[in-house]
């Protein structure tokens, strides 16, 4: 079963002006770089180059932060919901 | 897609963001200026947990968080991102610029530097500011 994936426009261009997908993965490396094969560069937006999720960049799977459950190695259970939320943050 | 050319804004809530910056100084404030599309219907105070808050602010993820998942259009909804600046300008800094992530919000500048406080709105992106006008409705 799938997962939704929500995200808010500020990350529209990375998936073609879509909002809300659908992805299938066991973890959250695995929905992302399934929203990658649809939209590349979109993994770039979310993960650095060593595959760790940026520091800017928040993820909640349902109800949990992905940060507190391994990051980029999270496992997403099927029919979740996942939020990726850019941080808010300036000087 | 949203474009947002003017933050409407009105008196009682320019107050709320002035206050709260006051309250804060010489930290940061943060928050959120939610209502409906270029409408600030509402003041949403946020946390500050940057470790040097004198000068930076995040905010803080968790009510970021709830704030999205309580929005049925969260683009929307999200007038404007606020933040005060104690000593400074209300412009956005070059870390305001680097770290701006929201394109489609707003980001609207408290500066507590002259006695009269300043309040300004602006679109960042790509390292580019544009001010926008703020009315009052």
């Amino acid at each position: 079963m799938p997962v939704t994936v929500r995200l808010p426009g500020a990350l529209r261009e990375a998936t073609g002006g879509e909002t809300k997908l659908s992805a299938s993965g066991a973890t959250l490396r695995e929905i992302i770089a399934d929203i990658d094969r649809r939209h590349p560069g979109f993994a770039s937006r979310v993960l650095d180059d060593a595959g760790v999720l940026r520091t800017y960049v928040n993820v909640y799977i349902g109800e949990e932060d992905a940060r507190s459950h391994g990051g980029a190695s999270a496992k997403v259970p099927d029919g979740s919901e996942v939020m990726i939320i850019p941080a808010m943050a300036g000087g | 897609m949203i474009d947002r050319a003017r933050i409407v804004l009105p008196r009682a809530l320019r107050e709320e963001l002035i206050a709260h910056a006051r309250e804060s100084a010489p930290q940061e404030c943060c928050g959120l200026l939610l209502g409906d599309g270029e409408a600030v219907r509402r003041v949403m105070r946020c946390r500050n947990v940057h470790p040097a808050p004198e000068t930076r602010y995040i905010i803080d993820k968790a009510q970021l968080f709830e704030a999205f998942r309580a929005s049925a259009d969260f683009d929307r909804e999200l007038v404007a991102i606020y933040h005060s600046h104690p000593r400074s300008p209300a412009y956005p800094s070059p870390t305001d610029r680097a770290e701006a992530l929201w394109p489609l919000a707003g980001y609207v500048l408290v500066s507590l530097r002259a006695d009269t406080p300043e309040v300004f709105a602006y679109r960042v992106a790509d390292d580019a500011v544009r001010e926008i006008p703020i009315s009052e409705g």
